[in-house]
C-alpha cells in the first residue's frame, strides 16, 4: 500500500514538471489487488511482460489505459497501476476505440480472451482493424473459455476434447493472425509466456507502433486445456528472427502465419508504417490536443457567433 | 410447499424411473433428455453454464441424441434455437444475466414470430458490476414481449417445467417462446432428491412438436417474419395478445394432464400455491426460493399465534390476474418481495409489487400492501428477514399511510 502512494505521488510530480520525470519500474506498476488466476496460468506471464515493456518505455500510470472485455484474462485491468476500464464479455475494442479518440495522447491497452475477442467480440476485432485505430490489443490466447471453466473457443485446436465438444471439437479455428494482416491491421505478432523478454519486445514494438498492434499470445491455460500446454509451445515455438523472416513482406507474412506443426513461428509477422491511423484522420483531432482537455460543450463566444451568423 | 411430492397412484407405478440427487441445472437437462428435444444451442455463462455442461455430458454418456451447436455468443445461439423450432424442430437454449440481455434481440422475435422453444433462465444479476447471485430482472426483462414465463423452486420442478412449459408453448393456440426461470446458486446449484420421470410417462405427456402450416419446409415454402411495414403490424400485435390471453386456460389444461400422467403433483391454481393461507390475515408473496425462509418463518410464527401464510408465484405471464385477485384480495394485507428492481417507478417500487398491485386495483377488497426490496446480487434472505417482513406487513394491515411503502430488507447502511 505504501509503495503504492508513493507511486501516486511520484506521477502527480511527473505531470507538473514532465522534464525531470523519473523513470518509473515494473513494482510501480502493480496493481491494488493480486490476481485471482490459478497458480501456473499463463496470463502472469503476459501482465509480468507488459508491466516490463511500460517501465521500459518509461511511460507512467497516468498515461496508459487498459481496456479489458469478460474473462480470466480480461481480469489484467484490475491487477496494474494504470487507468483501467473492465467493459462487457465482447466489448474491450469497442470502449478503446472511443477511449483512443477521446483522448490520443494515452496509450491504450485492450486485453482479453480468445473467446472474448475471437468469438463474442469478433465483429469490433475486424472493424477496429480495418480502422487501423491506434491500439495495443494483447490476447492472451488459451484455447479455451478458461473463465466458464473449459469449453471450446474459436482457438480450440479441431478434435479438441473439451466440456462443451466431448466428441472432439469439428470446427476449423481460428487463425488470427492472417485474419489481422488481412483485414488491416498494421503490426502483428505472436508471443508465448514461456519466452519473456522476447514477448516484452514483441508488446513495447506494438505501443510504439501508430496504429492497430496485435500481440496474440500463448498463454496457457493449466486448469483446463491440457493439450496446448506450456511444454506443447516450448517443444514447437520458434522465433522468426531466428527462422528468418522480412515482416515487411505481405508474402512472407502469410505464409509464415500459417505454420502450424512441429515448428510454431512467434514474433514480428507483419508490419506496415505507410497507413495512417483513425486518429490521424480525424480533422477535429488534427490539432488542439486530446477531446479529454479540451472544454466541452459550445463556449458562450462560439454560440454567440454561430447565432450572429445564422439569425 | 402444500404440493409435496405425490406418491404415485397404483397404475403410476412406473412413470418415475429412478430417484437421484440433481441439482437445477442436472434436473433441467434430464428434462430437456425426456422432452426428446432436436436441437440444442449453447453459450456458456454462470450460472447456465451447468445446464449445457450437463447436456454435453448426458449426449458423450449415450443417454441422449441431439444436435448439439455451440454458438460464439448468446446473439447466435437465440437464433439458431428460434430457427431450429421454425423448421419444426424441438429446441432448447438457455443464459443467465448479461448473456440473457445480449441476445435479446433474438428473443424478441422469437415471441413476435410466434414460435415455441424453451430457454432456461438461471437467474443472475445483470452486469455490472460483476456478480454471479441471482436477480429476477434478466429474465422479466421479456415480461412484455410475448412470452411464456414461469419460476421453479425445486429441481424437481425444474425438470417437471421442462416438460410442462414445451407442452403449453408449442400448443396451437399458444406458439409462444417458454421462459423457465430459476434462482441462480439457490437452485441451479443445490442438489435435492429428484424423481426422474420414465421415458415413456414423459412421452404419454408431452406431444409431438407439431408447427402444422407454419413449418418451414420444402414441401411447405413459406416466408417467415417478411416485412410488412405498417400495414398489418396492430393486427400481429392483437394475434399475440390473444395467444397469451389463451395461454392461460392451455396452462391450467397442461397441469391436468400432467396430473393425469403423474399422479396429483399440482393443485389448481396452478399459476401460484398457497401455503398456510387458509385462515391468513396477512401474507407475503414471492417468486422463486425466497419461499424457502418464507415458508419457515410462516410455520415459526404459526407456532405464535400469528395468521400468516406465503403464495409463491410461479407463472408470471401469463399473469394469473383473475385467480391471484381473488386469492390476495382474502387478506388484510400482502407483502410483496421484489428480487428485482424498478427504479423510478411509482413508489419506487419493484417489478411484481407493481403487477400485483394492478391486479388488485378492481378488486371488491382491497388487501394493504407494501414491498420489500431483498436478496438482490444473491444475498441471502434469511428466515430472521423473512419474519421482519411478516412484521412490518402485520403493521400494515393495522395503518393507512403510505409511509415506509417499500422497504430494503438486508441493506447494508
Ligand atoms: C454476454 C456474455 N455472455 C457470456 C458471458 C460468460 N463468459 C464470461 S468469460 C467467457 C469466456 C471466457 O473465455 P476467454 O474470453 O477466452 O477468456 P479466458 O477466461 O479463457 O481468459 C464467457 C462466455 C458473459 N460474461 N457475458
Ligand atoms: S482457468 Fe485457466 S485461464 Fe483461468 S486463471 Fe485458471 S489457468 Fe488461467
Amino acid at each position: 500500500m505504501n509503495a503504492m502512494v508513493e507511486t501516486d505521488i511520484r506521477v502527480r510530480g511527473a505531470v507538473e514538471t514532465r522534464s525531470e520525470r523519473p523513470k518509473l519500474s515494473v513494482k510501480d506498476f502493480k496493481g491494488r489487488v493480486d490476481p485471482d488466476w490459478c497458480p501456473g496460468c499463463g496470463d502472469f506471464g503476459v501482465l509480468a511482460a507488459l508491466k516490463q515493456a511500460i517501465a521500459d518505455l518509461g511511460l507512467h500510470p497516468h498515461e496508459v489505459m487498459t481496456i479489458s472485455g469478460i474473462g480470466c484474462s480480461s481480469n489484467l485491468p484490475g491487477y496494474i497501476n494504470a487507468y483501467g476500464m473492465h467493459t462487457l464479455h465482447g466489448r474491450a475494442l469497442a470502449v478503446a476505440t472511443g477511449a483512443q479518440l477521446a483522448n490520443h495522447e494515452l496509450k491504450i491497452i485492450a486485453t482479453g480472451g480468445d473467446g472474448d475477442g475471437f468469438g463474442i467480440g469478433g465483429n469490433h476485432f475486424l472493424h477496429t482493424m480495418r480502422r487501423n485505430v491506434d491500439l495495443t490489443y494483447i490476447v492472451m490466447d488459451n484455447q479455451i473459455y478458461g473463465l466458464t471453466t473449459g469449453q471450446v473457443s474459436p482457438t480450440s485446436i479441431k478434435g479438441m476434447q473439451t466440456k462443451s465438444t466431448p466428441f472432439g471439437s469439428v470446427e476449423n479455428p481460428i487463425n488470427p493472425i492472417p485474419l489481422a494482416i488481412a483485414a488491416g491491421a498494421t503490426y502483428v505478432a505472436r508471443g508465448f509466456t514461456g519466452q519473456q523478454k522476447h514477448l516484452v519486445e514483441l508488446i513495447k514494438g506494438g505501443i510504439q507502433h501508430k496504429g492497430f498492434a496485435l500481440i496474440d499470445v500463448f498463454s496457457p491455460c493449466v486448469t483446463y486445456n491440457h493439450e496446448n500446454s506450456h511444454e506443447f509451445f516450448k517443444q514447437r515455438t520458434q522465433k522468426l528472427e531466428d527462422i528468418g523472416h522480412d515482416p515487411t513482406s505481405f508474402q512472407a507474412a502469410m505464409e509464415k502465419a500459417y505454420m502450424w506443426g512441429d515448428v510454431i513461428p512467434i514474433g514480428l509477422f507483419w508490419k506496415r508504417s505507410d497507413l495512417p491511423a483513425l486518429d490521424e484522420l480525424e480533422p477535429v483531432l488534427a490539432e488542439g490536443g486530446s477531446l479529454a482537455h479540451r472544454p466541452l460543450g459550445v463556449s458562450p463566444q462560439a454560440a454567440k457567433a454561430l447565432i450572429s451568423e445564422l439569425m | 410447499m402444500s404440493v409435496a411430492v405425490a406418491k404415485a397412484k397404483s397404475d403410476q407405478s412406473d412413470v418415475y424411473e429412478r430417484e437421484e440427487l440433481l441439482n437445477g441445472c442436472q434436473a433441467v437437462a434430464h428434462g430437456v433428455r425426456l422432452a426428446d428435444v432436436d436441437v440444442i444451442a449453447a453459450y456458456p455463462i454462470r450460472p447456465y453454464t451447468e445446464v449445457m455442461d450437463a447436456l454435453s455430458k448426458l449426449i458423450a454418456d449415450g443417454q441422449f441424441d441431439a444436435e448439439y451447436i455451440i454458438a460464439d455468443s448468446e446473439h447466435s445461439q437465440f437464433e439458431i434455437v428460434k430457427h431450429a423450432s421454425s423448421v419444426n424442430a424441438r429446441a432448447f437454449g438457455g443464459s443467465s444475466g448479461t448473456g440473457w440481455m445480449y441476445g435479446m434481440e433474438a428473443l424478441v422475435v422469437t415471441a413476435t414470430d410466434r414460435l415455441p422453444p424453451l430457454f432456461v433462465v438461471g437467474n443472475r444479476a445483470l452486469d455490472d458490476p460483476g456478480a454471479f447471485g441471482v436477480e429476477h430482472n434478466d429474465a422479466m426483462a421479456v415480461r412484455d414481449m410475448g412470452w411464456l414465463l414461469c419460476w421453479v423452486t425445486t429441481p424437481q420442478e425444474a425438470l417437471e417445467h421442462v416438460l410442462i412449459g414445451y407442452r403449453i408453448a408449442e400448443d396451437k393456440r399458444v406458439r409462444m417462446p417458454m421462459g423457465l426461470a430459476m434462482d441462480g446458486a439457490f437452485l441451479t446449484h443445490s442438489q435435492h432428491m429428484v424423481k426422474v420421470p420414465s421415458p415413456e410417462a414423459a412421452k404419454k405427456f408431452l406431444p409431438q412438436y407439431d408447427l402444422a402450416e407454419r413449418r418451414l419446409h420444402p414441401d411447405n415454402p413459406i416466408s417467415v417474419a417478411p416485412q410488412i411495414n405498417e400495414d398489418w403490424v396492430m393486427e400481429l400485435r392483437r394475434q399475440n395478445w390473444e395467444a397469451a390471453k389463451r395461454a392461460r386456460g392451455v396452462i391450467k389444461e397442461a397441469y391436468k394432464e400432467f396430473n393425469d400422467v403423474f399422479g396429483e403433483r399440482y393443485s389448481a391454481p396452478y399459476y401460484f400455491e398457497e401455503f398456510m393461507t387458509d385462515d391468513a390475515e396477512v401474507v407475503l408473496i414471492g417468486i422463486g426460493t425466497v419461499a424457502a425462509p418464507a415458508r419457515t418463518a410462516v410455520r415459526r410464527l404459526r407456532e405464535k399465534g400469528q395468521k400468516v401464510g406465503y403464495v409463491n408465484l410461479r407463472w408470471f405471464r401469463p399473469f394469473p390476474t383473475v385467480e391471484l385477485r381473488e386469492c390476495l384480495s382474502r387478506f388484510k394485507a400482502v407483502g410483496v418481495v421484489d428480487r428485482d428492481f424498478a427504479h423510478g417507478s411509482p413508489d419506487n417500487g419493484g417489478i411484481l409489487m407493481h403487477e400485483i398491485r394492478s391486479c388488485l386495483y378492481p378488486a371488491k377488497q382491497r388487501p394493504a400492501i407494501v414491498n420489500f426490496m431483498g436478496g438482490l446480487g444473491g444475498r441471502d434472505l434469511s428466515i430472521a428477514d423473512a419474519q421482519k417482513m411478516y412484521d412490518i406487513t402485520q403493521q400494515a394491515a393495522k395503518k393507512d399511510s403510505m409511509d415506509g411503502f417499500v422497504t430494503w430488507i438486508g441493506l447494508r447502511e
